[in-house]
């Protein structure tokens, strides 16, 4: 059938803020989604909280509204826009649940929307697991044996009847929220209860466990015709019982035979039909047993997903983009297969070479939790490798996580015999190297097969590896002939792997592989095979016989752009936004653009995004390798985060030419001597600070320096070790712990800024005129990490006076430091003072933010500025206007994540993701943002409050503010005396170690609006952490600054006036 | 398997391939020590490995796997397609010795050798992939005896061409067998074995159909004295023209009793209707191919393997009024996809001749059916083995073509 003509104006969600389980492969699949509707004509409307992505930019869709994707504010929006249809598919669970809600409060009906690209019966037969499971047995397959509890005793009586151990998976959540496995009644209880305070159907399946079977997932897409395709099948490295997005992922399937793959394949086509996927993209996930191929199917879902950007990255096809031209009409034998550009999307791909995703973690990020993988996801990032072989993908992918491994490295050597036995067994992020170490002491294949349940063929390819290291090592370097070396690339083995193992350095080894002529080649991902020919750029590089590269020569000059590798917290979609935006200026600017990066989440690694992609992990010789075969211009490294900046001196040092600000000139703004003998020398004051390699050393710096104190690690990254501490115990107490963090390394201890307003400026400067693209002033006081904290463009307590001295003192640093391109600020205002906290010679990750706050986009501008433009040239508004309108950055925390994690801002950032709120004032902005994090903020209700002493002066006005609009209050027995004595009616509430009642009991009865914690220091820690920890199981709204109480009061406030804006009506 | 991991006493033998247009790939062996010729083809299924290796239809053929591991799951009982492989070379990025599979009997490398299959690996079949794909199928040569790249290529070019060797008579087997249907037979078929595939002999037999196969040169009089509900065509290697005596049987058929072919079958139904045939330039090999049923409107995703196709406009002028009132033959078959509709011709010899079946990629006729003599017969292989079982109703419509159903090909995936 060809395009609906029916239709004009089309609604699509995007799936709000990055979070674990739903991250910018949402960005991936919506912008291709936008992108290929309006291509053929339609209007399309668009509604996500997330700043950060592309497909907010103003120019992706006709109109934009950064708004909540909740039921109520798409309403809006929806009454306003008046859609003829709405396609939630792109949008992972959060959008299909808010189209769910649509349809049942009957905003669809009303305004005559119709739902495109899935149907929403078929929604609840693919989540609603009791209906799933009896689909699947009419149509004969097997689901795991299962009963759905409602509570925790039926969960037990379930659990009973199948016996231990047994999976629960809550209805209608996020990547697994709330799941795991229960091997005993003590677990399930927990796990149960947990389970059914997360599902928004208060259901928990209680499943049959299949510990130990492989994990099969099937990438389908189907038309409205009936036609269906498996794009791609996925195996999963780890065995049943890890997350798939917490799993070692290897596409195509490596261990199923083609009898038992096509039966996958028929049922996963059966089950679309059945469920009733009217069209579009799903992916159906088996569990499929190693001794017998017994097949039992675990879940589907009727929509774009992780996997099936991963399945787009790992075969070219365009998933989202075809399920949004199924949705209006087309069939897959009408669309084009763009790679091709001659053949129809109605085939299956054919890769020939191999596919691995390996998971990225943050657990350092949260002390206190478990880092054992289960059924709920952890992951916070992935990276994807391509190489001819699982070997040499699986090398790759490793050494792309950028945690410190140069490929598959052994892990454990001091381990005994048993507990390295322990950990082979055990899932955990680290497992693969353990399972390596077995492997390097000669356990054999059987024996670490039958302690870690990992299919023998993939552990037996991690043999030859670990042959081949010995091998390596006992020929040495020299011993390595062009064959050897060329075998050795061929498994994997970085420079630096070789180097170790044959006691060289890894410049040595990359000179000699290029004596030797060892040097990879290019390759095409081109769908086919080979079969036809690729009119696409989408590259890999690996190393076979021969040497013949499919490199096509460059009609115009070519500048590499460095992305920024997996998203990890503290560094994520921002500066993949960041990188895109580079991409698209710099090719109207007349070059062709060579992307770099190992993400298969992102919108840089669709190969639309630039002219030439290269699928490669980001360390020295990969990035080397790709100038090698493209002979770039020169290489943009100042908006993929830290990740390009850590390897700009290498690269520059090897010849290649870096674009915008100078090496030399990151290195004075990264180097602390030399940047403090600047703003020395400049005049511009800073915090006071010290550096001390001893006990001894920092306790007598800091009586010099002053409490309370901001101490790190010297060598950190995204405040990873930071702690702020009030007193010499405090600070002895954390440099016991300081040492493990960085062995070896100094301790900096700066003064905090108690009681100061943080800002956050992002600039851009051409070497002779800087534009102040925004400052933000943030909600938290200095010392919660700004990725944590809260902020608002323009900004809004302070003076202009002010605002003109920090715009003065971003010029005079930016052009003293000899930036050119992107650079950020972060400020601390001190009684009229301001201090200098640190500088960024780079893009920062409030970029997106700012640009889309203040309509001017920053990276864009950045991008113009490397490649020699002038920012007199450009027409920029002024950076005094006023906006007339406020917009609001607030931050999404993890924590449910975490269970044991400690719950609290800090100097270390741990948040995942963002949300935006635009409003006429900053309170309506702000309280915007409390709805798109799905905070439910009940109208009335108890507010407990505990602050800590600092604090307790402060609360008085917020809690006035709350009894009058109708609040009950109940505090601590301190924070309650504060507030009788300002004559706040308040009900005093038992230390939780007093017994009851207390806040834990408030939490639990389920009558709390939401906590107002502030923590202090040690001493109140232990309550603290139970009360807020209690929150975040509920749902309870949280705060624990008083800056943040002040203005979520002040949100609540301005409740219901606020309208939804679209970009495209600002300014 | 990279030499790295192999231990170092044991090295592979080295191998050479060489192709008629003077490339050459160096490698390693990883089957049987010798040399083979044939016509160098590559194959892009990702799995199935086994199934490709026991093919018959790929007798005469170096086979090129595009997927670069092979031998993951090793060899089992099951999915043989013929008792020995018939393919001359297999050429693979890399082979796995240790291959892990609960039905696993013995590893790819190890069966090759058994058999006799010369095998190379260590070689960039992608690079190989786009030579053949650019240049099209061409001779070639493996061997671990003649490492010199010049002697190789010379030997290559004075090599027999695959059109004119007696491939099918190597590959048919000499004396009839029956094959029972599962269950109760609801039909008996008699197949005329060109070099047929254990997996189109299984579908016939789940679809009700007891099978004899019958040597490739049995006349028709021999197979009309069995009496049989329908005659069989099967799929076998090379060019059709090679095999005359197969070509006049069919004619002989045709209107007799209801007949199906497949691949190799599909050509000898349309050359018995005077079709021409072309070669491919480097044929369609794996199981990914769409094509659609014009009947229908429905893509299946098909397995297939052939150098050799029918050409459509040469079974006759088109019946404008069965064609949607077109009366000229158009250059590309896809126009009658674009429009659903299935194009009926008259030939002079068995009356009307419908394309049921078109080839998205390139626009090749897949499948014809001969409304008036009851027959079809597809280009592509309904069976799979190895690929998608999209088209697996092809063996239930043979069936209800033998029941006398008109619309017997009027259905798709269930």
């Amino acid at each position: 059938m060809p395009r609906r003509n029916d239709l004009k104006k089309i609604l699509v969600l995007g799936s709000g803020p990055i979070v674990i389980g739903q991250a910018c492969e949402f960005d991936y699949s919506g912008t291709q989604a936008v992108k290929a509707l309006r291509r053929e004509g339609y209007e399309v409307v668009l509604v996500n909280s997330n700043p950060a992505t592309i497909m907010t930019d103003p120019d992706v869709a006709d109109r934009t509204y950064v708004e909540p994707i909740t039921a109520r504010s798409v309403a809006g929006i929806i009454e306003r826009e008046r859609p003829d249809a709405l396609l939630p598919n792109m949008g992972g669970q959060t959008a299909l649940n808010c189209a769910v809600a649509l349809a049942q409060e009957g905003v669809l009906e009303r305004y005559g929307v119709e739902v495109i690209g899935c149907d929403i019966d078929s929604i609840e037969t693919g989540e609603d697991r009791a209906l799933f499971a009896q689909a699947m047995g009419q149509i004969g397959l097997a689901t795991a044996e299962s009963g759905i509890g409602t509570t925790v005793e039926e969960c037990e009586a379930v659990a009973a009847r199948l016996g231990y151990p047994v999976v629960l998976r809550p209805a209608f959540t996020l990547g697994g929220a709330g799941g795991g496995v229960a091997h005993n009644a003590e677990e399930l209880r927990a796990i149960a209860a947990e389970g059914l305070s997360l599902s928004p159907e208060g259901q928990v399946l209680v499943e049959q466990s299949l510990l130990g079977w492989k994990e099969i997932e099937m990438e389908v897409m189907r038309d409205s015709a009936g036609n269906g395709i498996v794009v791609c099948s996925i195996e999963n490295l780890d065995p049943m019982g890890v997350h798939t997005g917490d799993s070692i992922a290897v596409a195509p399937c490596q261990t199923l035979n083609d009898y038992e793959l096509q039966r996958l394949r028929d049922a996963s086509l059966a089950v679309l039909d059945r469920v009733g996927v009217a069209c579009g993209g799903s992916n159906v996930q088996f569990a499929v047993n190693p001794e017998d191929g017994r097949v039992v199917v675990i879940e589907m879902n009727p929509r774009v997903s992780r996997s099936s950007a991963l399945a787009s990255k790992a075969t070219g096809f365009p998933i989202a983009k075809f399920a949004a031209l199924l949705a209006v009409g087309y069939t897959l034998d009408e669309v084009l297969n763009d790679v091709t550009g001659a053949t129809p999307a109605c085939f299956e791909p054919s890769i020939d070479y191999c596919v691995v995703k390996a998971p990225r973690f943050a657990f350092e990020k949260f002390k206190g939790a478990s880092d054992v993988l289960t059924t709920r996801m952890k992951a916070v990032g992935e990276v994807m490798a391509i190489g001819t072989t699982f070997e040499e993908a699986l090398q790759k992918a490793l050494r792309s996580l950028e945690q410190g491994h140069q490929g598959l490295d052994a892990l454990g050597a001091g381990l005994s015999d048993d507990e390295l036995a322990d950990r082979v067994a055990q899932p955990t992020p680290e497992r693969v190297f353990y399972l390596e170490e077995a492997l390097e002491r000669g356990w054999g294949v059987a024996r670490v097969a039958e302690l870690s349940s990992v299919d023998p063929w993939f552990l037996s390819r991690m043999e030859d590896i670990a042959r081949a290291k010995q091998r390596i090592a006992e020929l040495g370097l020299g011993g390595l002939d062009r064959g050897l070396l060329l075998a050795a690339k061929q498994l994997g083995f970085s420079d630096e792997q070789i180097a170790r193992l044959t006691g060289q350095r890894a410049d040595t080894v990359r000179a000699l592989r290029q004596v030797l002529g060892v040097t990879p080649v290019v390759k095409h991902v081109d769908t086919c095979a080979g079969e036809f020919e690729a009119r696409t750029n989408y590259s890999y590089l690996t190393y076979r016989a021969g040497g013949e590269s499919e490199r096509r020569p460059a009609e115009r000059p070519r500048v590499m752009i460095l992305a920024a590798g997996p998203n990890r917290i503290g560094q994520g979609i921002e500066f993949d936004y960041c990188c895109c935006h580079a991409a698209r200026t710099l090719h109207e600017l007349g070059f062709e653009t060579v992307m770099v990066n190992c993400n298969p989440e992102t919108v840089s690694t669709d190969y639309d995004t630039s002219d030439r992609l290269y699928f490669s992990p980001l360390t020295f010789e990969d990035v080397m390798d790709v100038a090698d075969a493209e002979r770039p211009q020169g290489v943009v490294v100042t908006l993929g985060g830290q990740t390009p900046i850590n390897l700009a001196r290498r690269l520059s040092e090897a010849g290649l030419t870096v674009l915008g600000t100078s090496v030399d000139a990151i290195d004075l703004t990264e180097d602390r001597e030399r940047f403090a003998g600047l703003l020395d020398e400049l005049g511009v004051e800073y915090p006071a600070s010290a550096v001390a390699s001893t006990v001894d050393e920092a306790l007598a710096a800091a009586r010099t320096v002053g409490y309370p104190l901001l101490v790190r690690p010297s060598y950190v990254l995204g405040g990873r070790g930071m702690a702020i501490v009030y007193g010499p115990d405090e600070l002895a107490a954390y440099l016991d712990e300081a040492t493990a963090v960085s062995r070896g390394h100094a301790v900096y201890l700066d003064a905090f800024l108690e009681d100061s307003v943080e800002l956050d400026v992002d600039a851009v400067c051409d070497g002779e005129d800087v534009y102040v693209g925004a400052v933000l002033e943030h909600i938290e006081e200095c010392g919660i990490h700004s990725g944590d904290s809260a902020c608002c463009y323009p900004p809004f307590s302070l003076s202009g006076a002010l605002l003109e001295r920090v715009r003065d003192i971003t010029r005079t640093l930016a052009l003293a430091a000899g930036v050119v391109g992107p650079m950020n600020l972060q400020l601390a205002v001190k009684d009229e003072r301001v201090l200098v906290i640190e500088m960024n010679p780079r893009a920062s990750r409030t970029v997106p933010f700012s640009s889309k706050a203040s309509g001017v986009p920053l990276a864009s501008v950045a991008a113009r500025v490397i490649a020699g433009e002038k920012l007199r040239d450009m027409g920029l508004p002024d950076e005094r206007r006023e906006p007339g309108h406020y917009a609001v950055k607030e931050s999404v925390m993890p924590w449910s994540r975490f269970p044991g994690a400690t719950v609290v801002l800090g100097p270390e950032m741990r948040s995942t993701g963002e949300v935006m709120g635009l409003g006429a004032t900053f309170p309506q902005a702000f309280a915007k943002t409390r709805e798109e994090i799905s905070y439910a903020t009940p109208t009335s209700g108890v507010v407990p409050i505990s602050v800590c002493d600092r604090d307790k002066r402060a609360i008085g006005p917020v809690a006035l503010l709350l009894r009058a609009m109708g609040y009950e209050l109940a505090a601590t027995p301190g924070t309650a005396k504060a507030l009788r004595a300002a004559g706040i009616e308040v009900t005093e509430l038992r230390r939780v170690r007093d017994g009851s009642p207390n806040c834990v009991d408030l939490l639990r009865s389920g009558e709390a609006a939401f906590l107002i914690n502030t923590p202090h220091g040690g001493a109140a820690r232990g309550d603290g952490e139970k009360i807020r920890s209690e929150a975040v199981a509920r749902g309870v709204d949280l705060v624990s600054t008083m800056s943040g109480a002040t203005a979520l009061v002040q949100a609540l406030a301005t409740r219901g006036a606020s309208e939804p804006v679209a970009l495209q009506d600002l300014a | 398997m990279n030499p790295l991991a192999a231990p170092a006493g044991n090295q592979p033998a080295p191998a050479l391939l060489a192709l008629e247009n003077g490339r050459c790939f160096f490698g390693r062996s990883c089957g049987a020590l010798g040399e083979a010729f044939g016509e160098a083809v590559f194959n892009t299924s990702m799995i199935g490995y086994q199934e490709v290796v026991t093919d018959p239809s790929y007798a005469g053929q170096v086979v090129a796997l595009t997927y670069p591991q092979v031998g993951n799951y090793g060899m089992n009982a099951r999915d043989g397609q013929a008792p020995h492989p018939a393919l001359e070379a297999l050429v693979v990025g890399d082979l796995c010795r240790t291959p892990s599979h609960w039905q696993s009997d013995e590893a790819l490398g190890d069966y090759l050798a058994r058999e006799g299959v010369v095998a190379i690996e260590g070689v960039d079949t992608r690079a190989l992939t786009l030579c053949l794909r650019e240049e099209g199928a061409m001779r070639a040569a493996v061997s671990t005896e003649d490492l010199d790249p010049e002697s190789l290529v010379e030997r290559v070019r004075a090599s027999r061409p695959i059109g004119e060797r007696d491939l099918v008579a190597q590959v048919s087997r000499g004396q009839p067998r029956t094959i029972p249907a599962r269950g109760a037979a609801r039909r008996r078929v008699v197949a005329v074995d060109c070099g047929e595939k254990a997996g189109i002999m299984e579908c016939l037999a789940a679809a009700g159909v007891e099978c004899e196969l019958v040597p490739w040169d049995t006349p028709a009089t021999s197979i009309l004295a069995r009496d049989p509900d329908g005659v069989f065509f099967s799929n076998g290697p090379g060019d059709p023209a090679a095999i005359p005596q197969v070509t006049a049987c069919a004619r002989e058929l045709l209107g007799q009793v209801p007949l199906f072919g497949i691949c190799l079958g599909n050509q000898v139904l349309a050359t018995a209707a005077g079709a021409s045939i072309e070669k491919l330039a480097f044929g369609h090999h794996g199981g990914n191919e769409p094509v659609m049923n014009l009947l229908t409107g429905r893509t299946e995703v098909t397995a297939q393997n052939h150098n050799y196709g029918p050409v459509f406009s040469s079974l006759g002028p088109l019946v404008p009024e069965l064609s949607g009132g077109v009366a000229e033959h158009p250059g590309d078959l896809r126009v009658w996809s674009e429009r659903r509709i299935a194009p009926v011709v008259m030939n002079p010899q068995v009356g009307r001749v419908r394309l049921t079946h078109v080839n998205l990629n390139d626009g090749t006729p897949e499948g014809l059916q001969f409304l008036d003599a009851r027959a079809f017969s597809l280009q592509y292989h309904p069976e799979a083995r190895p690929g998608p079982t999209d088209a697996r109703y092809a063996f239930d419509a043979f069936v209800r073509l033998m029941d006398g159903d008109p619309e017997y090909l009027e259905q798709g995936r269930a």
